[in-house]
């Protein structure tokens, strides 16, 4: 497949965004351009929770790879998206340690508070569902990721009260969890930990 | 130590340990840890200075003799691997950071990277004078965005000190940061899938030889660690190779980050010195199982899960004890596995893991993780296994060892021989049965 122009109708994402673009480039040595392929995704990504085909061809068209090539490499990643995912992107972590405390118990209940089975997004718009792998949130678990934030510990009122602040369209402040140490009746560590 | 304690030969390593105290993992948790003043009112980048005044290969040299061994799972010598790149050539030469942290069970680089950025900058930075790299870059997994802008905003503060850049800490050395985010691939861990992937490229593993320090990023000489094994580094320079080789156990020193996951009292990271017993780390700092337990994976999902005995308790957590009991010390991520849960629930959903992160490459691999085990797991799962279906199981998992290009293969199937060893009777009783011997739980905190 040859790389073909982004069609007339549709504004390049870059155009506006040119500083940003040469900032991003820059990161990379010359002869390392293609590095920022991934970045380049991210940044279409971010802000428009999904990077459609026009896109895909004008990431190509700035590192002078064919769109196949771009699309080979996003297709291989597991998080970036072909369609729009919902402004609320729950992705559940379901791996040992989180199935452990109680994941896929709280997979089902967003399923049935959402109405929605893995993969899908709601007709508005405001939510999608994803089941995803390990986060690194073990002992923390269960961890819920909303967009880009860890909720951690997620209980079911917790994972309730969720749900109805982002019903508001609110988002609450995570709070950082650390365990362990830092956990208040954690014993006393000498040496003087926090 | 704990009075149930077997007559087992004690470890010399423990908390309580006079000759410890907590270094990695000193400030995490502390608010305002990330930033450069907190760094340097803690003696940071002092230590970095002080490499910079030394022979590079001197540093290196005292690396090697700190006995530091690679924290990302495989626990090759740090400072053997860094003397492996060639001599300086006039090419320009990388040093990577491993920061894909994605092995099931393990978060402890996830805390450091959030909380002490500094600290892997300043490990870098040592690194990168110790092999004479000019270039670092640090590849950060896309889950981790937090960490990302603790990272993106500690590399300004650093540039704009004079840490990263021209001539960093005054001294004539050029050195800086490139910051790149994955998009969630565990084969990213894999050492040159992580280099493809910061390509631009497919995270496809390359075949070996040619090593990193051959052909590594841009097909230049680079050198590739764990954000712990920087970190560690930076101790070792700062107090000496004898402190860090004075911890520890014959083939495993200085201090570790351990993790524990699973129903324990205070599941998280601590840090005590290599060698701790599974029963300092579980019984005494975590609190001990909530519930009856009956497995202990010991290093992230991949590696051999053990059977919860007195016994297997006072095991130290070092890298010969564990091979010695075929498994493998891997990130030290423990996790507690309890008597309720069915063994082959819990490693249908290890597999399914390595099935999803399969890149698809190699034949016994895609067809094996990715393919046929989580298959005929659903199908035992089903009640409809049978006996000839385990011999299968049993048979596939043996030619997944070692006959793939990276460890993926190897990384699912090895735990799945250790369940078949230790719990047979519980595959046996689904087969014979048609259901697990333990039901599938619902619980999930209120």
């Amino acid at each position: 497949m040859s790389s073909r122009q982004p069609l007339p109708t549709v504004t390049p994402f870059f155009a506006d965004k040119q500083e940003r673009l040469s900032e991003i480039l820059a990161r990379y040595p010359e002869y390392g351009r293609r590095s920022a392929l991934m970045p380049l995704l991210w940044e279409v990504q971010r802000a428009e929770r999904h990077v459609s085909e026009a896109r895909v061809e004008e990431i190509a068209e700035i590192l002078g790879l064919h769109a196949t090539e771009v699309k080979g490499v996003m297709s291989f990643y597991g998080t970036y998206h072909e369609h729009p995912v919902g402004r609320y992107h729950l992705q559940v972590c379901r791996t040992l340690s989180c199935s452990l405390a109680g994941a896929d118990t709280l997979a089902d209940f967003l399923e049935d508070e959402l109405d929605l089975v893995n993969g899908e997004t709601d007709p508005e718009g405001r939510f999608s569902l994803q089941y995803v792998e390990c986060l690194g949130s073990c002992g923390t678990a269960p961890v819920l990721q909303v967009n880009d934030t860890y909720f951690e510990r997620v209980s079911r009122s917790r994972c309730r009260a969720l749900l109805d602040a982002m019903r508001r369209d609110t988002l609450p402040e995570p709070t950082l969890e650390r365990g362990g140490d830092n956990e208040p009746n954690a014993p006393d560590q000498e040496g003087g930990a926090a | 130590m704990s009075d149930t304690a077997s007559s087992a030969p004690k470890p010399i390593t423990s908390r309580f340990d006079p000759r410890f105290e907590p270094t990695l993992y000193a400030h995490v948790g502390v608010p305002g840890s990330h930033t450069l003043s907190y760094y340097r009112s803690h003696g940071g980048y002092e230590a970095a200075s002080k490499a910079l005044g030394l022979e590079p290969k001197a540093v290196v040299d005292e690396v090697k003799a700190s006995g530091l061994r690679g924290r990302g799972g495989a626990g090759f010598p740090t400072g053997v691997k860094w003397s492996f790149m060639p001599p300086v050539d006039g090419r320009q030469r990388f040093i990577v950071c491993n920061a894909d942290e994605s092995e099931p069970g393990s978060f402890k680089d996830r805390y450091l990277l959030e909380d002490d950025p500094h600290q892997l900058i300043e490990g870098m930075l040592i690194a990168g004078w110790a092999i004479q790299a000019t270039i670092g870059v640090v590849y950060v997994r896309g889950e981790y965005y937090h960490a990302y802008g603790r990272l993106a905003a500690a590399i300004d503060e650093a540039r704009a000190a004079g840490i990263l850049g021209r001539g960093v800490l005054g001294s004539e050395f050029d050195f800086d940061l490139i910051l790149h985010r994955g998009a969630g691939a565990y084969i990213c861990g894999e050492e040159t899938a992580l280099m493809n992937s910061f390509e631009g490229l497919r995270a496809n593993p390359r075949l070996k030889p040619p090593f990193p320090a051959q052909a590594g990023v841009y097909g230049l000489p680079s050198t590739i660690n764990n954000v712990e094994s920087f970190c560690a580094a930076v101790h070792i320079v700062a107090r000496g190779a004898a402190w860090h080789a004075a911890m520890g156990t014959d083939d495993s020193k200085g201090m570790k980050l351990y993790q524990v996951s699973g129903p324990v009292a205070r599941p998280g990271v601590y840090e005590v010195p290599m060698g701790a017993t599974f029963r300092e780390l579980i019984m005494e700092l975590a609190g001990g199982p909530s519930e009856p337990a009956k497995a202990i994976i010991p290093g992230g999902s991949s590696t051999p899960l053990l059977p919860w005995s007195d016994a297997t308790l006072d095991l130290p957590m070092d890298y010969g004890t564990m091979a010695k009991h075929r498994s493998m010390l891997g990130t030290g991520g423990v996790i507690v596995i309890p008597e309720r849960k069915c063994i082959v629930d819990a490693y249908y959903n290890v597999v399914r893991f390595y099935a999803h992160e399969s890149c698809g490459k190699c034949t016994p691999c895609r067809e094996g993780s990715a393919t046929w085990l989580p298959k005929m797991y659903q199908k035992l799962l089903a009640g409809q296994g049978t006996h000839e279906d385990l011999a299968l199981m049993e048979d596939m998992v043996k030619h997944m060892r070692g006959t793939a290009f990276c460890p993926l293969a190897d990384a699912c199937a090895m735990p799945v021989q250790a369940s078949f060893e230790h719990f047979r009777h519980e595959y046996e009783h689904l087969v014979d049965q048609g259901e697990s011997l333990y039901p599938r739980r619902r619980e999930w905190a209120a």
